[in-house]
């Protein structure tokens, strides 16, 4: 209690004063005084040159920039500065009886009246972004050396353990070498919950790497064009743009609280020079783009360099403007807010391979979308039951096929798969084939429907197969065969004897993802302790990885690890008595051609590559 | 697995035979996972609880026989109960686990159910010992067909409805002379429960005490319920050797055949709008009398009699419940209007 008071003390300090004094030179000097949170200036900060050989560098955890805005490790942390976000203070005729059940944040925070809530508040926060975004794009290219500050993942710093591995002296070919390339995140122990990475994604030529947090933010990682002078730099991801994609709401109608929460992201395919992206957190989905700029116009006859209006009098000639290079600028805004298509809360994203709709489930229902139309949606799946008590099965996940933009799949929670295509009806409520694997009786238990329930469902990018996560098991499926799993891998059997605890502390709902490699010959998959594991496909080998701090040390090849379940355990082996339940890997992303992958271990991203098959197997 | 199971029967005595819920037993120093598991996990905040729940999980586990079984199914039925109230204030509740969750406590409800249809068989007293066993051997084939609740098996006779599990009050008055003056004090006066009923604790007050102590301490409800446990785990290991002990595990099941009017269904009526609270699909179908959750023999006295694989943990994690027994924890986050309404429907039925 006294620690926490102790933060909330400079915390509040600042809040109180920026309100107080918003006009003040020095709430003012970064962002307009109502955007005033860091966070909402994406890309604010110099980002940090990638040119540098990590080793040159000072330390795992580089300096912070003194001059950063709002870059103390905690002082005015994202959160501070929401008070300061649009939403006229909640008249006090409301506070009454509502204000004693919001506990958390709603001191903190202004609430507009119900009725003007939500799209106020999206509109409010977007504003917010989309200014600073437009104005404040950060000086991205020869910035001064070390602020490899990313705002990224609040109290993260930005690190790059990257290491040169002049190509070690080969393990097991099909086991990979894979050795950590970089890690961006703080290595305190306290880990705030809005920086735990919730999603991430690469996006369909590999080049960017886009991860979502708790705090409903989104970095974007570029990476860095290969330089014959550091060929070491190779596959080195920079932060490229940082920014708030959601904002936490309260729904009056419930009473409940909608998360900020960055629940999946998706790319769109590259169309122009710019880039966009889908981010959604429980109910509301938004599409942003991504553009650079690096030239700016100059010589206006009207215009100073400021921009401000020439006294006309002095105007005595004419010129034509000419566009002049400029520090590369970021900019992200918000092109569409796809709000209010979901009761329950969205599970996953798809964008159809037609490039101009996606679709978007939730617990109960499957809509589809256009791009370009925010107001109206397509219902496409439905298994409500006109009865709320006849509830049994939910919706876990659903996508798109690679290349028949008619077919998409979804799971569920007792653990089938059912593909559906869009042209049998407009309304998919009768599945075109349902994918289920019959129980094995000899595992039966009262968790089975429990661990059956399949957390994430990908195609493979050949559109042949599909794969799917449940708790213990991952899954290939031939889209050709319904009755069962093609192949069955066993992600950590080890812990099938200790369901009934996993159950207690709520372990067995985790939601693990899964990843093909470019070439579908390779899955991967997250376990717990910070483990992550890979099946070769063709050569039947498995491996399990871990991603830490202190086994990955930037020039070694990760060590496979090994979890022993009897009492023969050899040295290194841990046993699975001492594994970190809390450490979980949930979110996995394999670059799309090639052997580099992104793990997000809490609020850790950690990319590793694998040097020696940098090819596709 | 049925034949696993019908091995167990002959084999109940012997610790290491291949058992249903064998799997979960933990392979390892006991207790020490789940204390690493618990320890760290962010869900839970309260220490003593986590400790008390873990004597409450391990203890059931390292029993050898059927009864193991029941106890792991109640110890299941209580955890799914606890987490439905347990998610975090003001936020929804993910579905898919409550669905999850709710499947859950249908199946063993569903499972209760085709047990009770057998209980009319076996005569209240003088039970040979391997009667109990029997009547647990038709649970998990009554278990095993998980993935098609509605299509459940027959084969024991038909799915009976509710009142046909009704024990039969000689069982009901057999309880008193386990519900030793000793019990567990339950933290709520139980000035609600019916005067028909027997004085001691029934499913019906031990319900409405389960629903006061959710409340503001509900300590001393785990305490309880891993008293009750642990009791039954060592009555059911002592029933093994001892001529009393059947009769003894057989009083505790016939408990959880009590059925009556009050139950948790009440809740169902708290939810107003489908799409706006999750409150109407919990409980939709659940009927929690089927299962007690309150002791109703006395831990003190069993503890002596604690088998000595478990008997150090369960002391250990019964300990801190002795000294300090209402605790203000409060692991059930319930809303008090909430309860205020439920309480509300059950004075007013």
């Amino acid at each position: 209690r006294l620690a926490e008071a102790a933060n909330a003390g400079p915390v509040g300090g600042v809040e109180r004063d920026a309100s107080v004094r918003g006009d003040s030179p020095s709430a003012s000097t970064h962002t307009p005084p109502r955007a005033r949170a860091p966070r909402l200036s994406p890309g604010a900060l110099p980002r940090a040159p990638g040119s540098t050989p990590c080793d040159q560098r000072p330390g795992i955890l580089a300096p912070r920039p003194p001059s950063a805005p709002g870059a103390a490790p905690r002082a005015p942390h994202p959160r501070s500065g929401r008070s300061l976000l649009g939403a006229p203070p909640r008249p006090p005729a409301r506070a009454g009886s509502r204000a004693r059940r919001r506990r958390r944040r709603s001191g903190r925070r202004a609430r507009p009246p119900a009725a003007a809530r939500r799209t106020p508040v999206a509109v409010a926060a977007c504003g917010a972004a989309h200014g600073p975004a437009a104005g404040l794009a950060s000086p991205r290219a020869p910035a001064p050396r070390p602020p490899p500050r990313a705002r990224a993942h609040a109290p993260l710093l930005f690190c790059q353990l990257t290491a040169p591995p002049p190509r070690p002296a080969a393990p097991a070919a099909d086991q990979g070498s894979w050795c950590l390339c970089q890690l961006n995140g703080a290595a305190d122990l306290e880990v705030s919950e809005a920086d735990i990475i919730s999603t991430v994604e690469f996006n369909h030529t590999g080049e960017l790497l886009a991860t979502g947090d708790k705090g409903g933010r989104v970095v974007i990682f570029q990476r860095e064009p290969e330089s014959k002078n550091a060929p070491h730099s190779q596959g080195e991801y920079d932060v490229y743009s940082t920014f708030q994609s959601h904002e936490p709401e309260f729904d009056y109608l419930k009473s409940l609280e909608i998360e900020e929460k960055i629940n999946k992201i998706k790319w769109l395919p590259q169309q122009n020079a710019a880039h966009s992206l889908l981010s959604t957190n429980d109910k509301t989905i938004k599409l942003w783009k991504i553009t650079e700029r690096d030239k700016r116009p100059e010589g206006y006859n009207l215009k100073d360099e400021e921009g401000k209006l020439k006294d006309l009098s002095t105007v005595t000639s004419l010129q034509v403007p000419v566009l002049k290079p400029m520090d590369l600028m970021v900019e992200v805004s918000p092109r569409r807010i796809f709000a209010n298509g979901h009761t329950y809360h969205i599970n996953s994203i798809s964008v159809n391979s037609d490039c101009e709709t996606y679709m978007s489930a939730d617990d109960l229902r499957i809509n589809l979308w256009h791009l370009a139309i925010t107001d109206r949606s397509f219902n496409i799946v439905d298994i409500k039951p006109a009865n709320m008590e006849d509830l049994t099965e939910v919706i876990t996940a659903s996508e798109f096929h690679p290349h028949h933009c008619n077919l998409f799949v979804y799971s569920s929670s007792k653990g089938s798969l059912r593909l559906c295509d869009m042209r049998a009806a407009a309304l998919c409520d009768k599945h075109s084939k349902l994918f289920e694997e019959p129980e094995d009786p000899s595992n039966r238990s009262f968790f089975s429907e429990i661990i059956s329930s399949v957390s994430d469902v990908k195609f493979s990018h050949s559109g042949r197969y599909m794969l799917t996560r449940d708790y213990l098991t991952v899954k290939v499926w031939d889209l050709n065969m319904e009755a069962r799993p093609i192949e069955t891998y066993q992600v950590h059997d080890y812990l099938r004897s200790k369901l009934c605890s996993l159950y207690e502390n709520d372990c067995i709902f985790d939601k693990f993802e899964c990843a093909w490699n470019g070439s579908d010959s390779v899955i991967m998959t997250g376990a717990y302790n910070n483990f992550f594991r890979m099946f070769d496909r063709n050569t039947k080998r498995d491996v399990t990885l871990e991603a830490s701090r202190e086994s990955s040390k930037p020039r070694a090849v990760l060590k496979p690890r090994r979890v022993c379940v009897g009492g023969k355990r050899r040295r290194d082996d841990i046993s699975v008595d001492s594994l970190d339940f809390t450490k979980k890997i949930l979110h996995t992303a394999w670059h799309p051609a090639e052997n580099i992958i992104a793990i997000a271990a809490t609020n850790n991203l950690y990319i590793f590559q694998d040097k020696v098959n940098s090819e596709m197997h | 697995m049925g034949i696993k199971t019908r091995v167990s029967l002959d084999s109940r005595l012997s610790p290491s035979h291949p058992e249903f819920f064998e799997r979960m037993k933990p392979q390892s120093p006991k207790g020490s996972f789940v204390r690493y598991m618990l320890g760290k996990g962010g869900k839970r905040k309260f220490d003593e609880h986590e400790d008390g729940l873990e004597g409450k999980i391990m203890s059931p586990c390292d029993g050898p026989s059927k009864v193991s079984y029941t106890l792991q199914r109640q110890t299941i039925f209580n955890i799914s109960l606890m987490k439905l109230y347990n998610h975090r204030p003001l936020t929804e509740p993910s579905l898919q686990k409550t669905v999850l969750i709710n499947n859950m406590l249908r199946r063993i409800q569903e499972e209760l159910k085709q047990e009770g249809s057998l209980r009319p068989v076996f005569t209240p007293s003088s039970q040979p010992t391997t009667e109990p066993s029997d009547s647990y051997r038709e649970a998990p084939p009554a278990f095993s067909h998980l993935a098609s609740p509605s299509a459940h098996p027959c084969d024991l006779g038909s799915t009976t409805p509710l009142e046909a599990c009704l024990t039969p009050a000689s069982l009901l008055e057999d309880d008193d002379t386990f519900c030793t003056p000793q019990a567990m004090q339950p933290a709520a006066p139980t000035k609600l429960s019916p005067p028909a009923l027997p004085p001691e604790k029934d499913s019906f007050s031990s319900a409405l005490d389960e629903i006061e102590e959710l409340c503001p301490t509900s300590t001393s409800t785990e305490a309880a319920a891993a008293a009750t446990d642990s009791a039954k785990g060592t009555s059911s290991e002592a029933g093994a050797q001892k001529p009393e002990g059947p009769q003894e595990s057989r009083a505790d099941d016939s408990k959880l055949m009590d059925s009556l009017p009050g139950n948790f269904e009440i809740m169902t009526s708290t939810g107003f709008l489908t799409d706006l609270t999750l409150d109407d699909i919990l409980f939709a179908d659940i009927d929690t009398s089927m299962y007690d959750f309150d002791p109703c023999t006395s831990a003190s006295g069993t503890a002596s009699k604690m088998a000595p694989v478990s008997a150090d943990d369960l002391l250990k994690t019964l300990a801190p419940y002795s000294s300090q027994p209402v605790a203000p924890s409060q692991p059930f986050k319930m809303d008090l209007t909430e309860l205020d309404h439920i309480m509300e429907v059950l004075v007013g039925s």
